[in-house]
């Protein structure tokens, strides 16, 4: 039993001790070192706890992916739901993409494909409410009742001690934040957030080390003249308030000034055929930064694949007003195939497949059974206005997500849905499953983890589900 | 309430100890026959008290809502004992007890780790918990839940005490039944201590007390019931003199401190006075003239008359307004909410600047009726649709009561059940509601009829009971609401004015007399009592005066103590020996941080120059970055807990290197610029920079600081030197900066 009056906030995630290490590995350690230095540093602290550290990355597919066209093709279902897409075969035996995925087939034994996701919301806010945050809620509201699993992570990894890695826990590239966040565990826990397209040569990341000489200069200046006026008798602090002041004060610092956090997102660093496999655009660079940042330690990284890659309404909502869903498929799948298999050979390529689980995922599928309506506007992937299209709708009753790294035993497919890729039929998977496993890898105790909302109620962050069996390592 | 993560499994083992030595009553007890083997075994009370004390109903276990754990659900902490008989016996396909061989009964199998169990080890096979449950079993699970005599009353013994530090207190549970029995079940009972930084209490009831001073209280559960032990702990140092007693507050803190023997810290200076009373009572730094003033006024009651003041001025009623708009959920979920919203949080806000007495602004909210623009406080039932989460928002507002756990069982420490809710919720239920024309918004009106909830477990209609309290009937054409207010209103309502009371008390002491401060039960006893007794009263005999109760709060010594500790206070956190200081809440800070540079933020459809602390609702978090990094709320839930003042990450990053704070900085109207071309000495310069910051004087070393910063030659990253403008602007942002990022600045203290 724990102490009935500790509703609310949650404990200052930082002690005495944070900052002395902090200021050990994050200046006098951590800033000495080359980037490669640092690797040799990672390598040679393997079986370390921190090497140890578990991370995860989520790619998002914001709007929903028909699955029927990508990962659960249905080639037999008849001319009303079938696409034009062909299956082709893939390194897995008896696992078949579409033709759209040529590159995830050619590495399909490196990733587990869920083909049995179901939830129960067809709008896009409770849809990915109930995704990531497990709300059973159908109705779509404006704002979620649950933290999602992203802030839930980061809270709960804040417990086990001081951060000693400059970058924070959390980073968001152009992150799935429409319809979630930390509901009741407060933006403390909300991610560091990059957005813009990493592949512009304008990209640069806000609050991440200063390239103005004359910038840095002048907050070094400010901060030694604050220094010496930050005079308030500190004896009162016994909470230790002003303590964690300092902590988050010379973490942003380091994040600003410290040419080691800049050199983690810098992508210029990575090789150019590196960059290349990735694909030179918004989402291959979004998944290359993604790995890096995994790389130099962030635990909990999430990224949309959203914008005009995704056609003429920048996501992957395929109604017929929105897109020709085909066309839109089309138009989007060579830059998502090359993106995604790159990030999955990388992860394993680069040793980091035990440690970092790789998760990309919508809110729901598509229906399978395709409608037809007029355009509403023409563009990208999308016929002039009025003319009649095909789109697939929302589809939450079975849809996919694929899976890699994590230590999982890749290489097969999980689930499956009945003949028209309608409902899921074989080992039915939903929201608190996938939270359940996203947890599991973090090493996050699903099953007995209660947090407090606003009103002391200790809520589960798994109410129901378990790990996929074949989704752990 | 119940364990937080897992079930405290280290614990088992201690608990297997206790029981195992102190195996009473169930076998030999006081009300026991003398014969373990002959006394029949009550199902009621004595095998659900093993599985409380096991942990098998927590709410992270059995009693997990929705099905249990494994499809073994129990009744959560045993409160209804026939659904544990038939949940044991009957289901399972008769799996869970075995008559023939009770140790191969499922439920003592997996308890005893004997089979795979998700909840670990419960119960030894050793036990005597073990012994009662096996003994039941082999009786043929005799089931008593309508005949066995009822738990009447749990006393704990000792009620009180006194408990120097590091001292330690065995507690006993007496149990006593209808039939006039008497038991001992200090070993089957739940101990909690309210304070785990205080104090600890072991699974047998000895408590621990650690090193700081104060007051704790220990909570025993047994079957529903509850009771409280209360513990003072004296630091025993030498009082001295205490500052002079200007009220019945300074005569109540002043009387805890003596007893508990721990010294105050001296009144605070005049300055420290002046910014904190400002800051707490109008969200607002005085102005470099109203500090200029206060500090050169030599009579004797300043103190009073700036409260006064600052009570009479619009800025108190903004800043209030900010408070209770957000925990009324004055929130936009849509742009058209805009109207009412204006309409609602104007109407707080008069309310407040008029003093409207509080038991007349709950009863205009709770009974409010017609259209938004009508009457505003309709946009309350807009906001609060359902009459589950009205009943829930306002018992915890306006009662300190938390009742959403009532809806689907027994509160675990407290003594509301289902029925409760349900008939509290009553007198919403003829809540009516039309379309009024405009979207989203209903007209709300009495609908004629008779007002009953009913009980979603027992299917009863249950008729309007204001927590356990009778209300006369209710004539169809009368509106329950109304009776619940005039319930609330009542001299004797032992709810309505204590929680205003705390939450006032909490506004300006950061630490409510009962913590949470939303949350009164007997389980959860003040810090101290007659304070707060004291307070009640106030309120009361004022007739519900808010800016009278502010005024008493404000005036005492006890609120203007220093923040600094001396030798003896420095651990006390919860007796008000010395003010415990507190970040700004967003509004007030980024309004101070406006004051400084000399600038203003503006809002979307708003005139310009309105401060964040008159802002009406959340939607302005969205354009102002400052405000939602800072943690103003979203008007999302009842509890002031939702509004963040910890610090984090994304505030550091924000005060270094946001655009908002950088144009301020820059900003050709601000503060620093004008500080760049101003003629006077630097010195003078420096000096208004403390007094709008803090309402007072640099000190000599800090005044040095400052002009050695400006007199330091500037160069670029080129090496070449600015030029005097430029380095003067330069030099007054940097200045500004870093006053407005200490920690003098960003705390009330």
């Amino acid at each position: 039993m724990t102490a009935p009056n500790t509703n609310c906030r949650g404990p200052v995630p930082f002690s005495a001790t944070g900052r002395r290490a902090f200021l050990q590995t994050g200046l006098a350690g951590f800033a000495s070192l080359s980037l490669p230095g640092i690797l040799k540093l990672r390598s040679h602290a393997a079986s370390s706890a921190e090497a140890e550290k578990k991370a995860v990355i989520m790619v998002w597919q914001p709007g929903g992916l028909s699955h029927i066209d990508s990962y659960d093709p249905k080639p037999d279902s008849g001319s009303e739901y079938a696409g034009p897409f062909k299956p082709i075969a893939t390194k897995v035996p008896g696992l078949r993409f579409t033709e759209l995925l040529p590159r995830q087939a050619a590495i399909a034994d490196k990733m587990v494909v869920l083909r049995s996701m179901r939830q129960s919301a067809g709008g896009h806010p409770a849809g990915s409410m109930q995704l990531l945050s497990g709300d059973p809620d159908t109705r779509d509201k404006p704002k979620p009742k649950y933290p999602d699993w992203m802030a839930v992570s980061n809270y709960m990894l804040a417990q086990r001690g001081p951060r000693k890695n400059p970058l924070p826990s959390y980073v968001g590239i152009n992150p799935p934040l429409e319809y979630n966040g930390p509901a009741y565990l407060g933006d403390t826990y909300s991610p560091f957030v990059v957005s813009g397209n990493p592949n512009a040569p304008t990209f640069s990341v806000p609050n991440i080390g200063l390239t103005d000489a004359d910038e840095v200069a002048r907050l070094g200046r400010r901060a030694s003249l604050r220094q010496k006026i930050d005079t308030l008798d500190r004896s009162f602090d016994h909470a230790r308030e002003l303590g964690a002041l300092d902590e988050f004060e010379s973490q942003a610092m380091g994040l600003l000034t410290s040419p080691q956090t800049k050199v983690a997102f810098d992508l210029n660093r990575e090789p150019s055929r590196v960059r290349d496999r990735y694909g030179r655009n918004a989402w291959g660079q979004q998944l290359l930064l993604a790995r890096r940042l995994v790389e130099a330690g962030v635990d909990v990284l999430t990224t949309s694949l959203s914008g005009p890659l995704c056609g003429r309404v920048n996501n992957w909502d395929d109604h017929a007003v929105n897109h020709n869903v085909f066309e839109a498929m089309k138009f989007r799948a060579q830059v998502y195939d090359q993106a995604v298999s790159a990030l999955i050979e990388d992860i394993y390529a680069r040793g980091l497949d035990k440690r970092v689980l790789v998760v990309v995922t919508g809110e729901f599928g598509r229906t399978p059974k395709i409608s037809y309506a007029a355009s509403t506007g023409g563009g990208d992937a999308s016929a002039p206005a009025g003319t009649s299209q095909p789109g697939r709708d929302h589809w939450p009753r079975g849809f996919s997500n694929i899976w890699a790294g994590g230590g999982i035993n890749a290489g097969r497919f999980v689930g499956a849905t009945d003949k028209r890729g309608e409902d899921a039929i074989e080992r039915v998977s939903g929201p608190g499953d996938f939270l359940a496993t996203i947890y599991h890898h973090l090493g996050i105790d699903y099953g007995t983890t209660f947090i407090k909302d606003f009103n002391g109620r200790p809520t589960p962050i798994v109410d129901h589900g378990k790990a996929i069996p074949e989704l752990i390592g | 309430m119940l364990s937080e993560t897992s079930h405290s499994r280290q614990s088992v083992a201690h608990w297997f100890r206790v029981v195992c030595l102190a195996f009473s009553w169930s076998l030999v007890g006081p009300a026991g026959s003398t014969h373990a083997a002959e006394r029949p075994i009550s199902f009621a009370n004595d095998v659900v008290p093993v599985l409380t004390k096991s942990g098998c109903n927590m709410g992270t276990c059995h009693a997990k809502a929705g099905g249990g754990r494994n499809g073994f659900q129990l009744s959560l902490l045993g409160f209804e004992p026939d659904e544990d008989f038939e949940h044991i016996v009957l289901e399972g396909r008769g799996r869970r007890v075995s008559f023939g061989n009770p140790d191969q009964s499922l439920l003592l199998l997996k308890a005893a780790g004997q089979l795979p169990h998700g909840g670990g080890l419960r119960l030894a096979k050793s036990s005597p918990g073990y012994g009662v449950i096996r003994e039941w079993i082999r009786q043929g699970t005799p089931v008593d839940v309508v005949t066995s005599p009822k738990l009447v009353s749990l006393e704990i013994e000792p009620k009180k005490g006194l408990l120097r530090v590091r001292a330690s207190q065995q507690l006993k549970a007496i149990a006593r039944y209808s039939d006039g029995s008497v038991r001992d079940v200090t070993d089957t009972a739940l101990f909690e201590s309210n304070d785990k930084a205080m104090a600890d209490v072991s699974e047998g009831g000895l408590v621990k007390v650690f090193d700081l001073p104060g007051k704790v209280s220990v909570m025993v559960r047994y079957q529903g019931r509850v009771a409280v032990f209360n513990a003072a702990i004296p630091l025993g140092a030498a009082v001295g003199t205490l500052p002079p007693v200007k009220n019945f507050v300074d005569t109540a803190v002043f009387a805890n401190l003596k007893e508990l023997g721990i010294p105050p810290s001296p009144v605070c200076d005049d300055a420290t006075f002046l910014r904190r009373v400002s800051l707490d009572i109008a969200g607002r730094l005085p102005t470099e003239a109203e500090a200029k003033a206060f500090l050169a006024d030599t009579s004797a009651d300043k103190r009073d008359k700036w409260i006064d003041e600052l009570l009479r001025s619009p800025d108190y009623a903004d800043f209030f307004a900010s408070k209770w708009t957000a925990v009324l959920k004055n929130r936009r979920d849509d742009a058209s909410d805009i109207v009412s919203n204006f309409a609602f949080h104007a109407w707080v806000r008069d309310s407040l600047l008029a003093n409207k007495p509080y038991d007349q602004f709950v009863r205009e909210l709770l009974g409010a009726t017609g259209t938004v623009i009508g009457n505003p406080p309709v946009a309350w039932y807009k906001r609060v649709k359902q009459p589950k989460d009205q009943i829930e928002d306002v018992a915890q507002l306006f009662l300190g009561v938390r009742m959403q756990c009532a809806q689907c069982h027994h509160h675990p420490f407290e003594r509301w059940s289902q029925d409760d809710y349900y008939s509290l919720a009553a007198f919403f239920a003829q809540v009516g509601r039309k379309p009024s024309g405009t979207r989203d918004e209903d007209l709300i009106f009495h609908k004629r009829g008779t007002a009953t909830a009913t009980n979603i477990k027992t299917r009863e209609a249950l008729k309007p009971m204001a927590l356990g309290d009778e209300v006369p009937a209710i004539s169809p054409d009368e509106d329950p609401r109304l009776r619940l207010a005039d319930w609330m209103r009542s001299p004797k309502n032992p709810f309505f004015a204590k929680v205003l009371v705390n939450r006032y008390w909490k506004h300006f002491f950061q630490r409510g007399l009962i913590e949470p401060e939303d949350d009164i039960r007997d389980s959860n006893p003040p810090s101290n009592p007659d304070l707060l007794a004291a307070l009640e009263k106030h309120f009361i005999d004022s007739r519900f005066d808010l800016k009278e109760l502010v005024r008493a709060i404000t005036r005492s010594n006890a609120y203007q103590l220093s923040a600094t500790p001396n030798k003896d206070n420095v651990s006390d956190r919860q007796n008000y020996s010395r003010y415990y200081p507190r970040r700004l809440p967003a509004e007030v800070m980024l309004d101070a941080i406006d004051q400084l540079a000399g600038t203003q933020t503006d809002f979307p459809n708003l005139p310009p120059g309105t401060r964040a602390v008159a802002l009406p609702d959340n939607s302005y978090n969205r354009s102002s970055p400052f405000l939602r990094v800072f943690g103003r709320p979203e008007g999302e839930s009842v509890c002031e807990c939702e509004r963040v003042q910890s610090s984090n990450l994304a505030q550091s990053l924000h005060m270094i290197n946001a655009s908002d704070i950088r144009s301020k900085l820059a900003s050709p109207n601000g503060r620093a610029e004008r500080l760049a071309v101003d003629t006077r000495p630097a010195g003078e310069r420096v000096k208004e920079l403390y007094r709008v910051a803090f309402a007072r004087e640099p000190r000599p070393d800090e005044l040095k600081a400052a002009l050695d910063y400006l007199t330091e030659p500037r160069v670029n990253a080129a090496g070449q030197k600015l030029d005097a403008p430029r380095a003067a602007r330069e030099n007054f942002r940097d200045l500004i900066w870093a006053i407005m990022t200490t920690k003098e600045f960003l705390f009330n203290h």
